[in-house]
């Protein structure tokens, strides 16, 4: 019966992403979510506990603000949470974000198997998860499409891209799942219900340990556009050679 | 008054409208097109415990409270007002008069497979004779030793053609006027119980709409729902409380006539520009986003006075009135929009303009709302 722990991340919503007229993006008026891939590292945790029984604790490092993530978390499966939360900790990068989880787990969360997204929806730097089995010196299995528990042993099908690789790992250790692993449930009225009565650990500013400075920042944010033109060329020999110059000039083709 | 939402509310609300996407946007125009009840969207709801929502858990609901179940019935109805509806005329309806006057038995027999949505139910007050003006009511029930004897017939009944219990209303004195109309519980294996033809509509077409024909039907008397006499009482209480459900449906249309704008506007190119930069255009969608804050505020209002305990007759018709005039009017506006491609078959604007016009008719007329609002005012 494995004690799993499932990190997640409180992301923006990206569907909220409006781009303004002048090309910059404002993230003021955006809504946060699970990060995608983090949903079904959840899914994947449940599913685990529902077969084989032992426990789930979800566990996110962020802001305070983050807190609402706690109760949709708790909502897919998890008995319990845990919120390493600092006012500091708003612009992470995927080292530090690491050394934070590993700080924790190891202090306080005993573990089998650690899942995780294999990336996130905002930075997608796909960092957090090797970097915190490195942490803890477990094996890390990334690129996971399908686990398989026997005992103390977990058969991983990791999708490539020239094929599907099975490892078999001894656990503990940590496994970063693709989308293809599984569809993430919709919490059911009484998932969402019961979730405020679960327990959540709360890891204070300064007591996860150490020093965080932000490292990253964001200078600017900006919107891809697409330029529109209208050109006409006659449908003859000539048109064409012009169109194709045309579109060489611009860079559409090579 | 403020109606921040609570952290579970707001839960709810992404879990159905993620819900809503997934399972019954895909469907929407097939089940318009086809007439078809959407059995398998609610087998689903009724999985993750949404059919009787707001009935204590005792009872199988989930105890959450009106305002919640709102908000649900809103966001069904933001994709598929039909279903949307059904699923409000069940929960407010069909089940909730059982919970506020049945006995303990009665709620027991028929409360808990209601809201556990392993029953459909049904409210059959409407008579081909008896529309906004209920007390012109025929059918009768007559005492028979220790049955009652039911004759007449219910039309536009929803949920008619699948309703597994009936809570029909019949006269049971002729003399007492208002006073002699009693409410009786029927179940659809009742042999002096018929279900006529399933009526075509011009909107909510996923509804099932039926006429119902009682004909010697005999219910024992522990099946009188409440004290006799009490029926039109019982009736105007349940369309109260019906009425918010029709006022979230409203909103839910409205939502969804501003999403649709909103997507349009910027999408379609004319002259060189999206048609959302021309004034003309911003000023219909300021407009119906305008009145849709109204329209939700008031619904909220509503449900929130039902969860205080507080009287909301006057609100409820309030926000059914207004949700509803306003649904109208901007799913017309929201077709104006779409132009030509509005006007075509499975367009959602199209089918929402359909929709939207039952909601000034149902569960009580602009007119009667109007009735109930003068009423209460100017007494």
């Amino acid at each position: 019966m494995p004690d799993i722990i499932t990190c997640f991340k409180w992301a923006v919503d990206e569907a909220d992403i409006r781009p303004q007229a002048s090309g910059e993006v404002a993230l003021d008026r955006v809504g946060y979510k699970i990060s995608e891939y983090d949903r079904n590292a959840l899914e994947a945790a449940a599913q685990l506990k529902e077969a084989h029984g032992g426990s789930v604790t979800a566990i996110t490092v962020a802001t305070p603000a983050a807190k609402k993530g706690l109760k949709d978390a708790l909502s897919r499966g998890p008995d319990r949470a845990c919120f390493v939360n600092d006012a500091a900790f708003d612009a992470l990068e995927p080292a530090q974000t690491a050394a934070l989880l590993a700080g924790v787990i190891r202090d306080r969360l005993p573990f089998d198997l650690i899942l995780c997204g294999e990336g996130s929806s905002d930075l997608y730097a796909q960092q957090v998860g090797p970097r915190l089995a490195q942490e803890l010196g477990i094996p890390c299995v990334t690129y996971v499409n399908r686990i398989t528990l026997e005992g103390s042993t977990l058969l991983a099908e990791r999708k490539l891209e020239d094929g599907i690789e099975v490892v078999k790992v001894e656990l503990p250790a940590l496994v970063t799942v693709l989308p293809d692993i599984n569809t993430p449930r919709i919490p059911g009225l009484k998932d969402t219900l019961e979730a405020s009565k679960k327990p959540v650990q709360s890891v204070g500013p300064g007591e996860a340990g150490g020093e965080f400075p932000a490292r990253l920042q964001t200078v600017a944010l900006r919107a891809t556009s697409m330029e529109r033109r209208c050109v006409r060329f006659p449908a003859d020999d000539a048109g064409i050679r012009e169109l194709v110059e045309a579109l060489r000039k611009s860079g559409a083709i090579g | 008054m403020d109606f921040r939402l609570t952290e579970e509310q707001e839960l709810i609300r992404a879990n159905i409208r993620e819900f809503c996407q997934q399972y019954l946007d895909p469907i929407a125009v097939e089940i318009d097109e086809n007439s078809r009840h959407p059995q398998e969207v609610f087998d689903r709801l009724a999985e993750m415990g949404f059919m009787g929502m707001p009935y204590p858990q005792e009872y199988g609901g989930a105890g959450t409270d009106f305002l919640t179940y709102a908000m649900v019935v809103e966001e069904i109805s933001r994709s598929c007002a039909g279903t949307g509806f059904t699923f409000s005329c069940h929960t407010g309806l069909g089940t909730g008069p059982i919970y506020e006057y049945g006995t303990e038995e009665q709620k027991q027999k028929y409360l808990v497979p209601l809201c556990k949505g392993q029953k459909w139910g049904a409210f059959a007050l409407t008579e081909p004779g008896a529309g906004t003006d209920v007390n012109a009511a025929t059918t009768v029930a007559v005492a028979d030793g220790d049955e009652w004897v039911i004759n007449g017939t219910k039309t536009f009944i929803s949920q008619g053609t699948f309703a597994d219990i009936f809570i029909v209303f019949a006269r049971t004195d002729p003399a007492a006027g208002p006073k002699g109309i009693s409410a009786f519980i029927v179940t659809k294996d009742n042999p002096g119980l018929k279900v006529g033809e399933h009526f075509r509509k011009m909107g909510i077409r996923c509804s099932q709409t039926a006429e119902i024909i009682l004909k010697d039907c005999r219910v024992p008397r522990s099946d009188m729902l409440g004290k006799e006499g009490n029926g039109l009482r019982m009736a105007m209480a349940s369309l109260d409380n019906g009425r918010i459900g029709i006022a979230a449906q409203a909103v839910g249309i409205l939502q969804a006539a501003l999403d649709e704008s909103l997507k349009y506007a910027s999408q379609r190119i004319q002259f060189n520009k999206p048609i959302g930069r021309q004034q003309a255009i911003q000023w219909m969608i300021a407009d119906m986003a305008t009145d849709l804050a109204a329209a939700r505020h008031l619904t909220y209002h509503a449900a929130t006075l039902k969860d205080q305990g507080l009287p909301y007759t006057k609100e409820a018709s309030m926000a059914k009135l207004f949700a509803s005039e306003a649904a109208m009017r901007h799913a017309s506006k929201a077709v104006q929009i779409h132009g030509g491609y509005g006007y075509m078959k499975g367009q959602k604007v199209e089918r929402l303009l359909r929709d939207a016009k039952i909601t000034e008719i149902y569960e009580g007329t602009s007119e009667a709302q109007r009735m109930v609002i003068a009423g209460n005012v100017m007494r």
